[in-house]
Formats: C-alpha cells, sequence, structure tokens
C-alpha cells in the first residue's frame, strides 16, 4: 500500500509540502519568539526590502513572516480538530444508521438530510456569531456544517459490509451486535473515511480562513484568513499583504488534496471517484 | 429682553458667497455607509440617516464651524435674560414637500409630542422645558423651569428635526407608511430607494430660500465596503467620501489625485472623541493605579500616526478641544511604560487577565485594539481581545460586561449636552452603551456637573469646567484616546460643500458643482 | 395518481423541513448575546431605558419566548415572514428584493461552471496522459485549493484596478439610466468578475469528476462493444460515454447549486453585490432576527427546490431510469 502511494508524484509533492508547513508551525516560537503581533518595523515596508523582513510589514508595522508562520499553526489546529469533531459526530451516526436499519436508519438519515438543507456556511456564520469568535466555536461550527457527508459513507460503506460473510459468522459465534458492529464492520470501512478526512482537513481550513476573512476568526490567534481579510481595504498600496497568505493556503489546500487523492488511490484502487468532491 | 441681530448673520451669508459664481445644475454622488435603517430622522438618528436625512429634514437653526446658531426654518430668535424664555420667529412661505404649509403648530407637534416619545437624546434636554407654545402661525415659545446654559445648541436637524403634523398626528409613528417616503422641509425631497445599492433625492423646487439649492439631485450610493468605496471614487463613480467612509490608510493616495479636496471642518457639532471604557466596578480596572499605568503605557502618538494615519488629536481629558468650556489645564499622561511599570508594581498587580473589547467599526478600530494590546503587554498586563460585532459589542458594554470596551461618542458642541452623561452617578444605568457605562461615581463632581449646565453666563461656566476637567483627569474613569478627525474627502469642482459645523448632513443645501 | 401522491408527499416534507429550520434557527438567534433594541437604540446615538422599552415592545420582545416562537411559527404556516423592524419592511419584500439579484449571480456562476467543466473534463479525458491533460488536472487542482474570497481580490486587483477592464463592484451603473440592451450588457459587465470567482471552484470540482467518470465509463463493458461495433472515437464518446459519466456530476451540481444560494456571501460582501447572503451578513450584526431567518427559509427553500430539479434533470439524462415514484 505505501508501495503505491510512494510512487504516486502528486502525493508525495503533497507530502513534502504538507511536513514544510507542519515544521513551520512548529518552530514558529523558536523562530519568531515575540510572536506575530509584535510592531517591529515601519508599517507597510515592501517585501524583499529588508532581509529580516522578507515577505515585508503589516499595517502596523509586523513582521508578516511572523504572521505566516503562527497563522500555520492555528490553521492546521482548526483543520484536525474540526475534522476530529466531525468524525466524532458522522461516524457514529452513519455507523449506527448503516447497521440497524430500519427506523434508526430513517431517523437518521432524516436529520443528516435536515443538515443538508440549512445553507452551509451561512449557518457557520450565525454559529460563530453567535458563540462570539474564538477557536473553540469557530472549530465547532465547521464541525458542525461538514459532519453530514461521513454520516451518509459510513452508513453506506456499513450498509455494504454488514451483508459480507464474515459478519453473518460473527452473528452465529454469538456476538453481540454492538461488538460486531466495532469489532467487525467498522474497521472494513475505515479506509474511505481516511481517505475522506484528508480532504475535510484541507475544507476545514478553507472554512476557518472564509469566516477569518469575514471577521469572525479569533482576535487572539493570528490566521491566514484575517491576514487576508485585514489586508483587503490595503489591497490597493499593499497587495502582498493579502498576497502571501493567500499562497500559503492554496499551499496547505492543494498538499492535503494531493495525499487524500494519493491515498483513495492507494487504499481503494477499485474504488472509482465519484461521491468524491 | 435681549435681541439678537440676526442680520449681521444675514449680510454675512451673503458677503461669504459672490452671487454670480454658483452654477445651477448638476447632480453629487455621496457614499453612505453603512445603508441607514430608515430615513425618518424623527424615529432613527444615527449616523448614515442623518447624512441622508439632512438634507429632507431640517430643524429650526443651522450652526457655523464655530458652534455658533444661523438661521434655519427660524429666522430669527431672541432669549431672555433670565435664560428662560426661547421665541423663535420662524420663516415665511416654507412648504412641506407635499404642499402643505409648514407653522408654528408643526414646531410645538415634533418638539413637544413626537420627539419626546421617541427621541432618547433631546428627551434629556426637553426635561428642562416647561412649556412649548404657538403664538402665532409664525412664532413659537419655549418656556424653561430652569436655565439650561446649551439650549441653544439642541435646534440642530438631526436633534430637533421638524415633522409634518398632518402626516403624523394620532398615527403610530413607528408604523406609519409615511416613514418609507419621507416628508420635510429640506432643499431636496426623497425620490426613491433602492435597497443596498442608492438613494435617490431631487432638488425641491418649491424651497423657501431664492436660488438654493443649485444641484438638481443627489443620490447616496450603499457601497458596504471600504476598499470598493475607495475604488469607486478613484474611478469617478463618487464625488464625496463622507468622513469614516474610507479606511484611513487610504486617504493619503485618495487626497494626493489630481482634483482632490479634503477636509477635517464640518465634524464640529459632533467632536467624535474616542476612549475605552474602564470597568470601574470589579477587576483590575477598579484599582485608580492600574487605570493611570493604561493612560502611561499606550504610545497614543504612535497610535494616532500609524492607526490613524496622523488625523485627529490625542485627547487630554473629558472635553474636546473643539467642543465648548475646554481646559488643558490638566495631568498630561505621555508615554511612559517605566512609569506604567511602577503604578502596577505599587498596586501589586498579578498578572490577571483583563478582557479588551474592540469597537466592530472596521479594520482601523480592530488594528486599534491590536495596538494597545501590544503596548499594555509590554508593560506586563496580560490582555485578551473579545471579538464580538455591533449587537454583541452593544450588548456587553450596555450590560457592564467588560474589562476595557473601546468606543467614541458626539459631544455635540457641549459638555452639558454630550460629556457629562458619561461620568455623573445619575447616568448609572444598566442597558444603555451610551452613558455612565464605567460606574464612575463621584459625588461632589456630580455636583459641578449639574451645577454647571445651568450658569447662564459663559464665563462662569467656564470657570466651572475648568475645575472639573482638572480634577476628573487625574481619577482617570475612562482611558481617554483621542478626539477623532474623519476627513472629507471631495472632488475640488464640488464648492461649498462642508460650511456648517455638521458639515456633508446639510451639504448639498449651498453646494454647487463648478464645470 | 401515483405521481400527484409522490409530489404531494415530497411538499409535505419540505415543508417540515423548513418548519424545523425556522424553529432550529430561531432558538439559535435568541440564544445569541444581543438584542434587537439595544443595537437599534445604540444607533440613534443615544439610549435610555425608556426607549429601549418602546423598541423591546414594538419588536414583541417583551413577550415570553414561547410566545414570540409560537406567533413566528404560526407567520411562517400562513407564507409571512414577519416584518424587519430594522428596515423597515416586511421581510419578504426586502427578499423578493434581493433575491434576483443574488439568482442572477449565482445561476450565471453555476451554468457557467457547469458547462466549462464538463467542457474540460471531457476534453482532458480525451488526450489523458498527454502535456494539455496534465496542465488541466494540474490548474484544476489549484483552483480547487483556492480560497474563493483570496480569488475574488486578486481578479479586482488585476481586471479592475490594473487593467481597468471590468467594474470591480456593484450590481450596475448606478444612476446611468440604461434601458433595454445597453442595461443588460452593464449589469453583464458587473457580472463577470463575481460570476468568474464564484465559479471557478466549482468549474474545478466539476471538471474533475467529469474527466474521472468519462474514463471509468470508458471502461465498461458497452463501450466497448460500441468500439468493437466499429464506431469512431468521436461518436463513442458523444453518443455512449458522456450520456454516463455525465450523471454523477449533474447529481452532485444540483446539490449545490442549492446551496450556492446561501453560500454567496462571500461573493457578495467582497464585489458589493446586493443580494441575499449580504443581507443576511449585515442582518446578523444588527441581530435582525425576522430578516436573518427569511433568508435561511428562502436558502433551505432553493436547497429543496434544486434537488428536486435534479432529480427531474436526472431522469431526462439517465437512459436507464424510466419512471421512478
Amino acid at each position: 500500500m505505501w508501495k503505491r502511494f510512494s510512487s504516486n508524484i502528486g502525493a508525495m509533492v503533497g507530502v513534502v509540502l504538507l511536513l514544510a508547513v507542519i515544521v513551520i508551525a512548529v518552530i514558529a516560537p523558536m523562530l519568531y519568539p515575540g510572536g506575530p503581533w509584535q510592531m517591529v518595523q515601519r508599517p507597510f515596508l515592501p517585501p524583499f526590502a529588508q532581509d529580516a523582513y522578507p515577505f515585508g510589514t503589516d499595517t502596523l508595522g509586523r513582521n508578516v513572516a511572523a504572521q505566516l508562520a503562527y497563522g500555520a499553526q492555528v490553521s492546521l489546529l482548526v483543520g484536525l480538530v474540526s475534522t476530529l469533531v466531525a468524525l466524532l459526530i458522522g461516524v457514529p451516526l452513519g455507523a449506527l444508521a448503516g447497521f440497524y436499519g430500519g427506523m434508526v436508519d430513517e431517523g437518521a438519515m432524516r436529520f443528516t438530510e435536515f443538515f443538508q438543507t440549512i445553507p452551509n456556511f451561512a449557518l457557520a456564520i450565525v454559529l460563530v456569531a453567535i458563540f462570539q469568535p474564538n477557536l473553540t466555536s469557530i472549530i465547532l461550527a465547521i464541525a458542525i456544517v461538514s459532519w453530514p457527508p461521513v454520516a451518509r459513507l459510513v452508513r453506506a460503506e456499513v450498509m455494504s459490509v454488514r451483508k459480507r460473510e464474515f459478519v453473518d459468522a460473527a452473528t452465529l459465534a454469538g456476538l453481540s451486535k454492538p461488538r460486531i458492529l466495532v469489532t467487525q464492520v467498522l474497521p472494513n470501512t475505515v479506509s474511505p473515511i481516511i481517505v475522506m478526512a484528508s480532504l475535510m482537513v484541507a475544507t476545514a481550513i478553507l472554512l476557518e480562513s472564509s469566516l477569518s476573512f469575514l471577521g469572525l476568526g479569533d482576535p487572539n490567534a493570528m490566521s491566514w484568513g484575517y491576514m487576508i481579510g485585514a489586508a483587503r481595504t490595503v489591497i490597493r498600496s499593499a497587495w502582498w499583504l493579502s498576497f502571501f497568505p493567500g499562497v500559503a493556503i492554496i499551499i496547505t489546500v492543494l498538499a492535503l488534496n494531493l495525499i487524500g487523492e494519493g491515498l483513495n488511490d492507494a487504499l481503494n484502487p477499485h474504488l472509482s471517484r465519484k461521491g468524491r468532491a | 429682553m435681549n435681541f439678537l441681530k440676526t442680520t449681521t448673520f444675514l449680510v454675512a451669508a451673503a458677503l461669504a458667497s459672490p452671487l454670480a459664481a454658483q452654477q445651477e445644475g448638476g447632480r453629487l454622488d455621496i457614499v453612505v455607509q453603512p445603508e441607514p435603517p430608515g430615513l425618518m430622522l424623527g424615529l432613527v438618528q444615527n449616523g448614515p440617516t442623518q447624512l441622508v436625512a439632512g438634507d429632507i429634514y431640517e430643524g429650526l437653526l443651522r450652526y457655523d464651524t464655530d458652534l455658533n446658531p444661523m438661521p434655519g426654518l427660524a429666522e430669527s430668535w431672541e432669549i431672555s435674560d433670565d435664560g428662560l424664555t426661547y421665541t423663535f420667529k420662524l420663516q415665511e412661505g416654507v412648504k412641506w414637500h407635499d404642499g402643505e404649509d409648514f407653522t408654528a403648530d408643526d414646531v410645538v407637534f415634533s418638539a413637544d409630542t413626537f420627539l419626546r416619545e421617541t427621541h432618547a437624546r433631546l428627551r434629556a434636554s426637553l426635561a428642562y422645558v416647561d412649556t412649548i407654545t404657538a403664538v402665532d402661525p409664525l412664532t413659537v415659545e419655549f418656556k424653561l423651569k430652569e436655565p439650561f446654559g446649551p439650549f441653544i445648541s439642541v435646534f440642530e436637524a438631526a436633534t430637533m428635526p421638524m415633522i409634518p403634523k398632518h402626516i403624523y398626528e394620532g398615527t403610530d409613528y413607528a408604523t406609519n407608511e409615511a416613514n418609507a417616503t419621507p416628508i420635510g422641509t429640506g432643499p431636496f425631497k426623497f425620490n426613491e430607494w433602492e435597497k443596498g445599492s442608492f438613494i435617490h433625492l431631487v432638488k425641491n423646487e418649491d424651497y423657501y430660500v431664492d436660488g438654493l439649492p443649485y444641484l438638481d439631485e443627489v443620490y447616496y450610493r450603499v457601497i458596504p465596503d471600504a476598499a470598493s468605496r475607495a475604488v469607486a471614487f478613484e474611478t469617478g463613480e463618487v464625488d464625496v467620501l463622507p468622513g469614516g467612509s474610507v479606511e484611513n490608510w487610504d486617504i493619503p493616495r485618495l487626497a494626493e489625485m489630481e482634483g482632490v479636496c479634503t477636509t477635517g471642518k464640518g465634524w464640529e457639532f459632533f467632536a467624535p472623541h474616542a476612549w475605552m471604557w474602564l470597568n470601574n466596578r470589579e477587576g483590575p480596572t477598579s484599582n485608580e493605579k492600574f487605570r493611570q499605568a493604561i493612560m502611561y503605557a499606550m504610545d497614543r502618538e504612535f497610535m494616532k500616526d500609524v492607526v490613524w494615519n496622523g488625523f485627529g488629536n490625542v485627547a487630554t481629558g473629558p472635553v474636546s478641544s473643539k467642543t465648548n468650556f475646554y481646559s488643558d489645564d490638566v495631568t498630561i499622561y505621555d508615554h511612559n511604560p517605566d512609569k506604567a511599570k511602577e503604578l502596577l508594581e505599587e498596586m501589586g498587580y498579578d498578572g490577571e487577565p483583563v478582557r479588551l473589547l474592540p469597537l466592530p467599526y472596521g479594520e482601523t478600530w480592530q488594528r486599534w485594539a491590536e495596538a494597545v494590546r501590544q503596548n499594555l503587554t509590554e508593560v506586563g498586563i496580560n490582555v485578551e481581545i473579545d471579538s464580538t460585532d455591533v449587537a454583541g459589542w452593544n450588548e456587553k458594554t450596555a450590560n457592564w460586561d467588560y474589562d476595557m470596551a473601546f468606543t467614541y461618542l458626539y459631544q455635540y458642541g457641549d459638555p452639558a449636552l454630550g460629556v457629562s452623561r458619561n461620568y455623573t452617578a445619575d447616568r448609572i444605568e444598566k442597558g444603555s452603551p451610551w452613558n455612565n457605562v464605567e460606574g464612575y461615581e463621584n459625588p461632589s463632581l456630580d455636583e459641578k456637573w449639574a451645577k454647571a449646565a445651568t450658569l447662564v453666563k459663559p464665563e462662569e461656566r467656564q470657570a466651572a469646567y475648568d475645575e472639573i476637567q482638572k480634577e476628573i483627569v487625574d481619577d482617570v474613569p475612562v482611558a481617554w484616546m483621542m478626539e477623532l478627525e474623519f476627513p472629507t474627502i471631495y472632488r475640488c469642482n464640488v464648492k461649498d460643500l462642508v460650511t456648517t459645523a455638521i458639515g456633508v448632513n446639510d451639504g448639498p443645501r449651498n453646494a454647487w458643482i463648478e464645470e | 395518481m401515483d405521481i400527484l401522491i409522490a409530489i404531494l408527499s415530497r411538499v409535505a416534507k419540505a415543508a417540515v423541513t423548513l418548519l424545523a429550520i425556522a424553529v432550529l434557527n430561531f432558538f439559535l438567534l435568541h440564544a445569541a448575546p444581543g438584542d434587537p433594541a439595544v443595537v437599534l437604540a445604540g444607533e440613534a446615538g443615544a439610549a435610555d431605558e425608556q426607549m429601549i422599552a418602546q423598541l423591546r415592545e414594538r419588536f414583541g420582545l417583551d413577550q415570553p419566548f414561547y410566545l414570540q416562537l409560537g406567533k413566528y411559527v404560526w407567520g411562517i404556516v400562513q407564507f409571512d415572514l414577519g416584518y424587519s423592524f430594522r428596515q423597515g419592511m416586511p421581510v419578504s419584500q426586502l427578499i423578493a428584493e434581493r433575491l434576483p439579484a443574488t439568482l442572477l449571480l449565482t445561476m450565471t456562476a453555476f451554468f457557467i461552471s457547469l458547462g466549462l467543466g464538463i467542457w474540460l473534463g471531457v476534453a482532458a479525458s480525451a488526450r489523458v496522459g498527454k502535456a494539455s491533460d496534465s496542465l488541466l488536472t494540474t490548474l484544476a487542482l489549484l483552483f480547487y485549493a483556492t480560497p474563493l474570497y483570496w480569488a475574488a481580490l486578486m481578479a479586482v486587483l488585476v481586471f479592475s484596478v490594473w487593467l481597468g477592464w471590468l467594474p470591480a463592484f456593484g450590481f450596475e451603473t448606478v444612476g446611468a439610466d440604461y434601458t433595454g440592451m445597453a442595461r443588460i450588457l452593464d449589469i453583464g459587465r458587473h457580472l463577470v468578475l463575481p460570476a468568474m470567482t464564484l465559479g471557478l471552484f466549482f468549474m474545478a470540482v466539476y471538471m474533475r469528476m467529469t474527466r474521472a467518470s468519462m474514463l471509468e465509463v470508458s471502461q465498461l463493458d458497452f463501450v466497448k462493444t460500441a468500439k468493437a461495433k466499429g464506431l469512431g472515437g468521436a461518436a463513442i464518446r458523444r453518443r455512449h460515454i458522456l450520456r454516463n459519466a455525465i450523471l454523477p456530476v449533474v447529481t452532485l451540481a444540483g446539490l449545490q447549486a442549492g446551496q450556492l444560494v446561501g453560500g454567496a456571501v462571500l461573493t457578495e460582501t467582497v464585489f458589493a453585490w446586493p443580494g441575499i447572503g449580504r443581507l443576511m451578513f449585515e442582518s446578523l450584526a444588527a441581530r435582525d432576527y425576522n430578516t436573518i431567518l427569511g433568508v435561511f427559509i428562502v436558502s433551505a427553500a432553493m436547497v429543496i427546490l434544486f434537488n428536486v430539479i435534479t432529480d427531474i434533470v436526472y431522469r431526462i439524462v439517465d437512459p436507464r431510469i424510466g419512471a421512478r415514484a
């Protein structure tokens, strides 16, 4: 499996890019001990003008390079945690629906459909505004709008696995239903979930940046979307303030998509690509 | 009886504008931001509404940039020597936009009935008023219970707008259908409001001042994004950017463009004053030393230069230097981090975090809060920015759920109208973000504020306010930041746009375009 | 008769869903800190308890929560979305004024992205392994990873600011009083940038899907049969593969089209487009409950509507499905 993955050039590019972003996020405090908010130079210093500030400074004279590095922390954190939370909601719901069928299925799917009918982004905005913008509310909002596809995927997988012979064998062996679900069925659905999760992290990072862009970010955590939102008003005179964070987002999201695709090809060589995106 | 010679004003006005020069016709595009919630000035008085409705509705008086009263709907006025009777002589031949006559009955209805019910700010001043009567169709008399020094300043259009009695009497004001198509006496009539895009006003052909207005039409353009507003001005889509409609960083660039003029005038009546509420009730901010430390920790000159791009002045105390009865004989808080650290040590500050609530009015305010956080962090104060939107900000300040909170308020020309409300104990009321939100209590000062408002002679009032300012600045009930300046940016061929203390709000009345 | 019942049950289900959305959001909004009366009073530049009390009474906020909810739901049942006190007009009227702009923007973006996406996807699948295919797939991957609002900003910078080709914002040239064709052209020019940035991401999605789907279908047996029968490459692509490959793309697109309506907030904000997304965002800060709820209900109704349309289109496109109840 690793062989298939590693022979995929796109996926390997993704891994390298993502590792780079992770490393930058981790060593940010060592590179810039003063933090991303410190005012270090005159405002609006263009990029490449001074070696110490390769990406220039922002409206208050803060180091854009430091902001980018700390922004990586927030993007990765929000992307990972919100995906985990979405999995925590979606996987059990989908598993129960697919495994038990009948009324449980009907109820769970109605519930999922309901959430898919509410306009996603609008709901996220309202949720963050209501709970007041901070990392927790942002993560929760993203998770709440992104779990339904997980539930649907898991349900479909569980339904197909449930009919296989080894499940019947387990039933005959006297295992209880919940036990079968957890020990026999779910492990067989892991690979599509992993693929979906890697793509969800990418989407979550985009969502977080969109919220921050609208001014619904955590004001105490520097994030890329926040940088672009803050720089929007000065885009005429200081293009670099919105350009570089945008590139950072693209690189990270692209890396995750490449990895997700590579995983998909490696884990599910027979599965078609539909149902994704 | 002490008659004011209003003729001098008329002569002065005539001299200021050589008659032959003005050209008639043309259209003015002005940015309005955000979109006003309504245009009925008697019901809504937020900034955008004042900007647009200031052309539709009028008050009895107008004010020049030194805050002297000028004739508006009243052609002359007199104040009795005891300061208790104000008599206004109305202009002749004034008609509402629907053709009805404007009379003294409208004035009485507006001030005594309509606005008493709907206009909170005016209500506070009307508390001093005993009776309002129509002596004859063109004469109105206000009788006061006790002298109220700033009373002559309450007749501005948005403070006491004239409301048509024949439309509103006996109706439910808030839901009156006419609110959607406002009827005033002003130089421009309401024509169309395309929600989300523009408000279109057209010339009032029957305006009671001969020859005015010069312009044929005015468009107020709704453009929700500050950068887009700047682009709109650059590309010539709009002619006027009223103060505050673009971010400060854009101002120098726009001002340098050819044929573009700027002015800081036209805000004297408002004199927007910015400060941070410091919660005097609890937490570290309840300690006077902590509050003083905040003042010393902040580099307000830097903030003025970088955040406000050099516009405005660092505030010295509660009264703006543009407002009447300002005094600079007070303790000056310069940037002195060592002194701040000393004060923190004296009080034994233990690093307890304080929350800072920025004003949710755009990037400038967000950056300002970030700069303050950085300054305070440098002297060892632990600050967290609390993020919120307009509704959340209102709720938190009104319910005292904050440690430090940015705000700015208008002063309306007089400390008794726009300053004392933030510092006297009788104005400590939950629910409003505009009164004594910080919870400052100083009984001896309360008495002085009350007395200063009822003095009649200006010299006496100045002395009283000098004393108050000196004393209150040492207590630091709030952290005074800046006297804000919101430059108006406009094309130089637009003439006589800003001639009064409320600037663009009633600017189109006299404005004209040079071909 | 069966069809009638099917339609009726679908409508009933949609109505229940919409009502549930209204109730859920009603709870959410009222749980939020912030009070519309305080905001409105605050905007007046001065506020006292009397004024706030008046406003609360006018908004009906002084009543118990269950009564407010009951009244709202009762209104919804009668197709009454309530009254916006901030804007001083009925919510339905407010939305009716703004909805056409949103529909114009989203539908333009939708059809352009779907058309271009499918076309490019087909083109790429026909050139698998060649340089042009790699270029297209790489571009699609990039667009796929680009934040929409950032693309919008960059487009404004390039096409409006530097090149000066297109207006940077707005719906039409205000006060120009264009009529007929001139007006349509004017709106069209304003539409280019927002529709382009909104459509970019989706174009990438549809292109990738079409390409993958084309490749997959071309491996299927009946295609091999067709080839064996001697049909040429282009004919096969058109007649057999595309028709089958397009199905998942159309399904996904249909599901997303509804979401687009509510998801245009970012584009509408950057381009000052007077649509309902911006209306909702602005109303949120003022806690204009009825307006926000109204936009939610209308957007959700759009989602449902597009699901139904998708279903119908699906039947037309899919040769295998006859009359599925």
